[in-house]
């Protein structure tokens, strides 16, 4: 019998081997698909087995947490906190049991700690028995502006409105705030059914809380588009200088024959100032007659130069403006309109902060980013972002001739914004451009948009952008708001 | 250093080795202990008051040896460490479940199982110590119950029988008697009587088996007339199939009786008939019963459809638990195996490859075929043809069961619930691995020890030393 017994040896040393073929392919070879397979506890339970890697603002020179992981006592599950709620949260987004947003979600491999660079630190904490950690996200934030800008907003009246503010040498975002915003702590729920309400919830809201308005190109950006129509007459030669005067009627016929007055139908100086007194007292007749000459594509031209019609990676993708190609758009009648910011194109507050931070950068666009670096749990440097440039929009001098005229509008008694943004205002000198654009309807169906676009130059540079939805005059609305972000940015509150 | 001898057999070696046995068991009970100490500061980063239980089992380990030292002083040396270390390893792993969510531990709760999960699982070790020496003291030659055939074979019958007439289903198979909150599975029993059936009765009938019929395509097959016996079996098989829904069982049944007969009568023929049978069972069964067919379809599309949440699931818990462990696994007590549902019991082996990782999982692997191997040596060179059969059978279907389990829950074949030996919690398996380790060992205790003292008449058996 012996010799079947060798037999059936050999078929059960095949069937070891077959399971060890077999358990080799799960363990070693499948584990990736398996981790994919939709619904897999493990992989899902297991994001909150170790602590997610913190979001902190230095953009004041010191840390502030804004997004934490903590462990929930007598367990081994870690809760996200986010320790201001929203104040914070379009920068952060938010992070539920399920997904992600905003910095969440573009950094989350970092966070989570799974991605390749954080290899070999995992590596070393496996070995020594340490925690797997996540890497801590550094942003660019200013804790003071943040602050500043999210409180001034909350106490604008209720109005749908965001502030975004950058460094603009450098592209570094210090402030981006969104109001009505929502409160991230919310949503950090375990339980996905209250999860489920809640977001429901805050999706229904009228208000749209979850909107990011600050990058989100939502409104008309009205006479504050008025930056790219000098830059672009200026860098076409057709205007030499601020004191060349531009015929500006009240009110101008177009050439389809319809009329196109100024604020208030009121005539603008002598109509025929220099452009720059055009520009602080916002006539738009002036500017709509420059555009019908620029004509629609070497207007869009520019607008796409200052970061219109671009897609950017602040890491979350943003496009900050928008100037389409509609139909009839090069139609000199509808250019007019563009001319003035009152056709089709759409800004948000990012948007008009780039306009102000590319003149304040004798001409050069910064690429706007958050993510200033990111530290594996032993501080270590994984990533670091270098500014780039992002665009060109205008040589120095043109910039140096837009920046004198942003000037006047603050300083000027006359300018639009000589009251809530110049010296009766503020100690600090702010260069900037109002804007109100017209809804198309009567102000009392519905308020114009405010919005102000401005930066302060020196040692301590800031442009800010800010529109306030129904906020009314540019000047009233928005300046303010954006004067309390650079007070508090620069220490002068 | 020289042993001659004239016989043409394999030299037994003079040495009874036993305290290699103690070094390897104490060794065996040292990664126990690691394995307890890494599996409960894995949960709680603390040393539990549980360790007593290891302590106890150690005893009894022991207790085991001394009683093999006494009884079978000439045993393979490597029988008892490698059980002692599997069963060991599944107290380990029961302790973990156990705790998880409970006692302020990680994880949540694994709810069909008591709070008293590993005391009871170190109670059935003791009965299943007290059944190796039961079986050690009472049993001193295995060919003694070569008498018994008839016997045993009736009361297989009647053990295979009994949870299709009284029976409770659990999981939609019918294989346990529940006295009160105590439930027996009487396969894991039936199978050792079969086993001692099956060889009693085909030492007897084995060269009227062996017979050759008629020859197709170069294999001689059986004599019509001698079909009999396989066909009573395949009909028994299939009926635990029908009355049970026992794939398990019934798999392991029937390949144990044709891994047998070919081994008494070397007629491939039969193993060639059995395996068609046996397909073809399977085949009309899974036809006919949903039962059955569902486990074929949670094998061949786990994660199609809504069947990742039902049919599959629990499968595909156990599947994604290995893989969660990958090649280090995530450590005892760190992983998450109680997500898989009675991962106690079928898919224990999933937990461990979801802690242990695929080195550790292999080691298990490594160690059952160890001891299979161990168990088929002593088939070899022990002399009766009875306790040859005898330990063959065993140790063939020791190999089959974990393939099953194992290949099922690896979904290398389609999943049969039947226990992973020494390592599913449940007393019934536990104290009929013991059993079966008792008689391999016992075999192996007549293959080993020393030819008694020569007989004048039998000339060439004289046994020269020469030490």
């Amino acid at each position: 019998m012996n010799r079947a017994i060798l037999r059936i040896s050999l078929a059960c040393l095949a069937m070891f081997v077959l399971l060890l073929l077999n358990i080799n392919y799960v363990q070693a070879f499948e584990t990736n698909k398996l981790a994919g397979e939709p619904g897999n506890i493990r992989i899902f339970d297991q994001q909150f087995t170790y602590q997610r890697g913190s979001i902190v603002a230095t953009g004041d020179g010191s840390d502030l947490v804004i997004a934490k992981s903590v462990l929930i006592k007598g367990t081994n599950t870690y809760h996200r906190v986010y320790p201001y709620g929203p104040v914070y949260a379009p920068v952060t987004g938010f992070d539920t049991i399920y997904s992600q947003t905003g910095i969440e979600a573009t950094e989350n491999n970092l966070l989570a700690g799974t991605d390749p660079r954080l290899a070999i630190h995992n590596l070393t904490s496996l070995l020594t028995g340490k925690q797997k950690q996540g890497a801590t996200v550094a942003v660019t934030i200013s804790p003071r502006a943040q602050e500043a800008a999210y409180n001034a907003l909350v106490n604008d009246g209720g109005h749908q409105a965001a502030v975004v503010a950058m460094n603009p040498r450098t592209g570094a975002i210090l402030a981006m705030a969104s109001y009505p915003s929502f409160n991230p702590n919310e949503l950090t729920t375990f339980d996905g059914t209250q999860l489920n309400d809640t977001y429901n919830k805050l999706v229904r809201d009228p208000s749209q809380p979850l909107l990011n308005r600050a990058v989100t190109p939502n409104f008309p950006p009205g006479s504050s588009f008025k930056i790219v129509t000098s830059s672009a007459a200026f860098s076409t030669g057709l205007l030499a200088n601020t004191s060349t005067t531009v015929a500006a009627p009240q009110p101008l016929r177009l050439p389809n024959g319809n009329f196109l007055n100024n604020d208030g139908d009121i005539p603008c100086a002598n109509g025929n100032p220099p452009v720059i007194e055009a520009f602080y007292l916002s006539c738009n007749t002036a500017f709509a007659k420059l555009g019908i000459k620029l004509t629609a594509p070497v207007l869009r031209d520019y607008a796409n130069k200052f970061g219109m019609n671009q897609t950017l990676d602040i890491p979350f993708q943003v496009e900050p403006g928008l100037f389409p190609e509609d139909s009839g758009w090069t139609d000199p009648s509808l250019t007019a309109f563009s001319a003035i910011g009152q056709f089709d194109d759409e800004v948000s507050p990012l948007q008009e902060a780039m306009f102000a931070a590319a003149i304040e950068n004798g001409g050069t666009l910064m690429k706007p980013y958050l993510v200033q670096q990111v530290l594996t749990p032993s501080l270590s440097v994984i990533q670091s972002t270098a500014p780039t440039a992002f665009s060109h929009p205008v040589t120095p001098e043109v910039a140096s001739d837009v920046s004198q005229m942003m000037y006047e509008v603050t300083h000027n008694p006359a300018g639009t914004a000589y009251q809530t943004a110049g010296p009766p205002a503020t100690s600090i000198q702010i260069y900037g451009k109002t804007g109100t654009a017209e809804s198309g309807l009567t102000p009392q169906e519905s308020p114009d948009d405010a919005v102000f676009s401005c930066f302060v130059p020196g040692a301590n540079p800031i442009a800010v952008g800010v529109i306030v939805k129904g906020g009314g005059f540019g000047a009233d609305a928005a300046a303010p708001i954006a004067v309390k972000v650079i007070e508090a940015y620069l220490g002068h509150s | 250093m020289t042993a001659a001898s004239f016989s043409d057999q394999p030299v037994p070696m003079p040495r009874a080795r036993r305290r290699t046995e103690l070094a390897m068991l104490v060794f065996a009970l040292a990664v126990v202990l690691l394995a307890y100490a890494a599996a409960s500061l894995g949960l709680s980063g603390k040393l539990s008051g549980l360790s007593v239980y290891i302590l106890v089992y150690a005893l009894m380990m022991i207790g085991a040896h001394l009683a093999v030292r006494r009884f079978a002083p000439f045993a393979d040396p490597l029988l008892l460490p490698l059980a002692a270390l599997l069963n060991g390893l599944g107290i380990v792993m029961i302790y973990r479940l156990q705790e998880s969510g409970r006692n302020g531990n990680p994880g949540t709760v694994v709810t069909d199982m008591s709070t008293s999960a590993t005391m009871l699982q170190v109670l059935w070790t003791a009965v299943g110590v007290i059944a190796l020496v039961a079986v050690l003291v009472l049993i001193r030659e295995a060919r003694i119950l070569q008498r018994y055939t008839y016997t045993l074979g009736a009361v297989a019958l009647v053990l295979l029988a009994i949870p299709a007439l009284i029976g409770t289903s659990v999981n939609g198979a019918k294989v346990w008697i529940t006295f009160g909150s105590f439930s027996i599975e009487p396969g894991e029993f039936a199978r050792l009587a079969l086993a001692v059936f099956f060889a009693g009765y085909l030492v007897a009938k084995r060269d009227v088996l062996a017979l050759a019929g008629r020859r197709v395509l170069g294999i001689d097959l059986p004599r019509a007339r001698d079909l009999g016996p396989v066909l009573i079996a395949w009909g028994a098989s299939l009926l635990i199939l029908i009355f049970e829904t026992d794939i398990g069982t019934s798999a392991l049944f029937f390949g144990l009786f044709v891994a047998m007969l070919y081994i008494a009568t070397q007629r491939k023929s039969w193993l060639l008939i059995g395996l068609g049978l046996f397909l073809a069972g399977t085949w009309l069964t899974a036809l006919t019963f949903h039962h059955v067919m569902s486990r074929f379809t949670a094998w061949l599309h786990p994660f199609s459809g809504s069947n990742p949440t039902g049919i599959s699931y629990q499968p595909v818990q156990g599947l994604e638990g290995m893989a969660f462990g990958g090649i280090f696994g995530t450590g005892l007590g760190q992983g998450q195996p109680y997500h898989t549902p009675l991962v106690q019991s079928d898919f224990i082996f999933t937990a461990f490859g979801e802690e242990l990782g695929l080195v550790g999982v292999m080691a298990l692997l490594l160690i059952f075929g160890l001891l299979v191997q161990r168990g088929l040596r002593a088939a070899l060179a022990v002399k009766d043809p009875f306790s040859k059969l005898l330990a063959a059978g065993l140790s063939f279907v020791l190999a089959l069961q974990v393939f099953v389990i194992v290949g099922g829950v690896s979904f290398l074949i389609p999943l049969t619930g039947v226990t992973t030996p020494f390592l599913s919690e449940g007393g019934s398996s536990l104290v009929a691995s013991w059993i079966l380790i008792a008689l391999l060992i016992r075999v192996s205790n007549s293959a080993r020890q020393p030819a008694p003292q020569p007989i004048q008449d039998e000339g060439m058996t004289q046994v020269v030393r020469a030490a």
